[in-house]
């Protein structure tokens, strides 16, 4: 069973985006970081009016640089009222190696609005920098998180400052450690059963003496009214 | 840990500030907003003049998890993304996984009957949600009970077939968990015909209410290029003209065979975006008819042990079933390596995965493409110059739901 | 009852009385964090029904609830404004933290959720269950009524 405890680790010399397995997806194109803006620009002019998505994935020991930023793109018909004017919509996949010494990349913000919020993410979880994006902070971690977190050298639990300690459950409650769970008190329940059996007198705290078996118990009729509330 | 709210959160530059104007966070504790969403908002006096969406109030590293599961595991976490509709996350999490598997072509019609009848249910069970808290925002709270009512019903399907109520957990690679329980059909049929009665009655209290009429007409409008520029999708999307809808665009699951309409509409205020939903709940429910009459019995799952543990009654029988159920159990299966873009219509839009193997027994990475976060971004756009009581009727009519939004 | 002098027994009347009217009022916060959110609209459903209970109202203004009810993973960022809302809370005030995630992580033992909202401020009952039945929620406000009739005035005593 995989344990949370040893993260497995996570480089791979392969590169996954080099196998191309038989699916019909997407087009696929992998471009360079100098010729990324050309081509999504190119692509958008042919009508792939909407950016899916932009997302991160890093492949620390491939041979070809470490991180990847994926922006999937769709081509549907804009002024189309019925779906047969449509026509088939498309996919495509642009794919963009960034190394991990200086990794940035330029902006798609201007082409589509709504790469705002996704390049962020990449930038917070990657650490990949968007030049000319107008407001590149963290948006899923706090603004003061040291590391990013998707990284494949970054612990599954995070870094040992940050691990919240774990409770000591005895402190956190008022209600006394070893309660039992219906809500009474130990104290009520043990005169409960001191009553059962018949104890005229009974000390708080201590077990009866000569207990009966649990056959014996069982003969005997217990009192099921519900303790007052002063115990 | 610190108790304020760092100042650089705020995007939001304050420069003067006169009698009328403020900067307002919204969230992320409020009522309104459908979860931990906080928004800076400029307003003067009622009307709001910059809004500022905050999101990652709920990030739960789900990815990274994933990265740290066996394959059949990472389904536990990814389902919890869209928490109002399960059944879809790991719906589309398994399809990507079977294409890198190679198997998508042979999974039994039963099994792709059911995990189409389960998604459709599952998107009827979120638009209650979704139109019973639409209606409290506005005050209509008698439309709530009646939607959770009905989403009762639904639940005590999925509670049925998979064992729990929200997170069944029923998908696996190559089928289903285990067959449909005996009752099931007749719970289905009941469920089936309360729908009828129940939603007419909410279509009374709600459709031609004049307050709620009034409260989103013209409130929120997405002409159809915003909607493409904004990566709007669902019904979103489809309340401003533009038909796309990925079970027809690029047919999954078995799909192809059912009758549906794709509801569109064009004036793409939240008006319009309520009617395309309310719509989509019948078009559901019509394929859940269909799926109904076409349930035959047979296999739940493909017959490959490598990836899909044998029945458990074998394993008591067969020594190969129990070398089988010990590795899958214990190590996993290992996919080929590859990535793939797998995309479904959710209740809010296109969700999509980006999964990619690196040929091992855990994903090496799981990209959601989460509809909810493109549909939330649109508020910056449309918040301005509307009433801060319009930002909450825009909110509820773009449907977010941050676990998706902040996975 | 008769413990003590006529004085006494004055008090602890009006005590009782004081502990029955609250924990028959218990108006939860509403913060719904994530999945057992859904849950917790559930349990307001009426199915199950909390208003019965006493929860008739969910505030939505922390001054005005009684009753904080943790429902979802808290996540890094969620993790101040939890504490400042408990903080905002009028005394008396108890908490319950629904669902695994609340408790104690859940699922998500990783760096983005805080294993448990007990490291952050003091729970009174935790509801197992990812999430948990509405039914769950509804025994553990029972449980917080029964902590209340017991003189119990929530994590109070347990807050330096």
């Amino acid at each position: 069973m995989p344990s949370s405890q040893t993260p497995p680790a996570g480089a791979t010399a392969l590169d996954p985006t080099a196998v191309r397995p038989d699916i019909a997806d997407a087009r696929i194109h992998r471009v360079p970081a100098a010729e990324l803006r050309a081509t999504l620009e190119r692509l958008k002019g042919e009508g792939f009016g909407m950016l899916l998505d932009v997302g991160g994935a890093d492949y620390p020991g491939r041979e070809l640089a470490r991180f990847d930023v994926v922006y999937h793109l769709l081509r549907i018909g804009r002024t189309a009222t019925t779906l047969a004017e449509v026509g088939a919509p498309d996919r495509v996949r642009v794919l963009c190696a960034v190394g991990e010494a200086d990794p940035v990349l330029p902006t798609v913000t201007d082409l589509w609005p709504s790469a705002d919020w996704a390049e962020r993410e990449v930038y917070d979880l990657f650490g990949v920098r968007f030049d000319g994006h107008p407001d590149l902070r963290r948006i899923q971690m706090p603004d003061d998180w040291q590391g990013y977190p998707l990284r494949k050298d970054y612990p599954l639990r995070g870094p040992a400052l940050e691990r919240t300690p774990r409770p000591s459950f005895a402190l956190k409650s008022n209600v006394a450690a070893g309660t039992p769970a219906s809500g009474k008190t130990a104290a009520a329940l043990q005169r409960q059963i001191a009553q059962a059996r018949g104890n005229s007198s009974f000390a708080p705290g201590s077990v009866p003496a000569a207990a009966a078996t649990p056959a014996q118990l069982a003969q005997q009729p217990v009192n099921l009214k519900t303790e007052d509330t002063k115990s | 840990m610190t108790t304020a709210i760092p100042e650089s959160s705020y995007s939001v530059d304050v420069v003067e500030r006169s009698a009328n104007r403020m900067v307002l966070s919204m969230g992320p504790q409020h009522p309104s907003t459908h979860g931990v969403l906080q928004i800076i908002t400029e307003i003067e006096g009622e009307i709001v003049t910059k809004a500022s969406p905050e999101i990652g109030y709920l990030h739960t590293g789900i990815e990274k998890s994933a990265e740290n599961l066996f394959w059949s595991q990472a389904s536990t976490v990814i389902e919890r993304m869209d928490y109002l509709s399960p059944l879809t996350n790991a719906l589309c999490y398994y399809l990507a996984v079977e294409k890198l598997l190679g198997i998508d072509g042979e999974i039994p019609p039963r099994a792709q009957q059911v995990r189409v009848l389960l998604c459709e249910l599952s998107r009827i069970a979120s638009h209650c949600v979704w139109l019973g808290t639409g209606g409290i925002d506005l005050g209509a709270l008698t439309g709530f009970f009646y939607c959770f009512d009905l989403r009762e019903r639904i639940l005590d399907l999925f509670e049925a077939s998979g064992g729990a109520r929200m997170h069944p957990n029923y998908i696996r690679v190559g089928g289903l968990g285990r067959d449909l329980p005996s009752g099931f059909l007749e719970k289905l049929d009941g469920v089936i015909a309360m729908y009828g009665p129940r939603m007419r009655d909410v279509r009374r209290l709600l459709q031609k209410n004049p307050i709620l009429q009034d409260r989103m007409i013209d409130v929120g409008i997405i002409a159809a290029d915003d909607a493409l520029a904004w990566s709007l999708t669902g019904p979103t999307l489809r309340a401003t003209g533009i038909p796309y809808d990925v079970r027809r665009a690029f047919p999954y699951g078995g799909y192809e065979a059912y009758d549906f309409d794709v509801i569109t509409r064009t004036e793409g205020d939240s008006y319009a975006r309520f009617l395309v939903r309310l719509d989509e709940m019948e078009q559901s429910m019509r394929i859940v008819r269909q799926v109904r009459d076409a349930l035959k019995p047979g296999p739940i799952a493909i017959d490959d042990t490598k990836v899909m543990p044998p029945p458990k009654e074998t394993i008591a029988l067969s020594m190969e079933a129990l070398i089988h159920h010990f590795k899958i159990m214990t190590e996993g299966f290992r996919v080929p390596p590859g990535d793939v873009y797998q995309a479904v219509e959710g209740p809010r839009g296109e969700l999509g995965y980006y999964v990619v193997s690196d040929g091992g027994n855990r994903p090496y990475r799981v990209r959601t493409r989460p509809p909810s976060l493109y549909n939330l971004q649109a508020l910056k756009g449309l918040a301005p110059g509307n009433l801060i009581a319009d930002l909450v009727v825009i909110i509820g009519s773009l449907d977010p739901v941050f676990g998706e939004v902040d996975r | 009852m008769a413990l003590g002098s006529g004085g006494d027994f004055l008090l602890t009347t009006v005590d009782s009385v004081a502990r029955w009217a609250q924990s028959s009022s218990v108006w939860p916060l509403t913060m719904g964090l994530a999945c057992c959110a859904i849950e917790m609209m559930t349990a307001t459903a009426p199915e199950y029904d909390i208003a019965r209970l006493g929860s008739e109202v969910f505030r939505a203004s922390p001054r005005q609830a009684d009753l904080m009810i943790v429902s979802g993973r808290v996540a890094q960022k969620m993790g101040p404004i939890v504490k400042r809302l408990y903080d905002q809370m009028a005394d008396p005030k108890w908490v319950i933290s629904m669902g695994a995630c609340a408790s104690s992580g859940g699922v998500f033992d990783n760096y983005a959720i805080v294993q448990g909202v007990d490291t952050i401020i003091p729970v009174d009952v935790y509801v197992p269950g990812c999430p948990p039945t509405p039914d769950g929620l509804l025994y553990a406000v029972n449980l917080i009524q029964q902590q209340i009739k017991q003189g119990g005035r929530g994590g109070i005593l347990a807050r330096a």
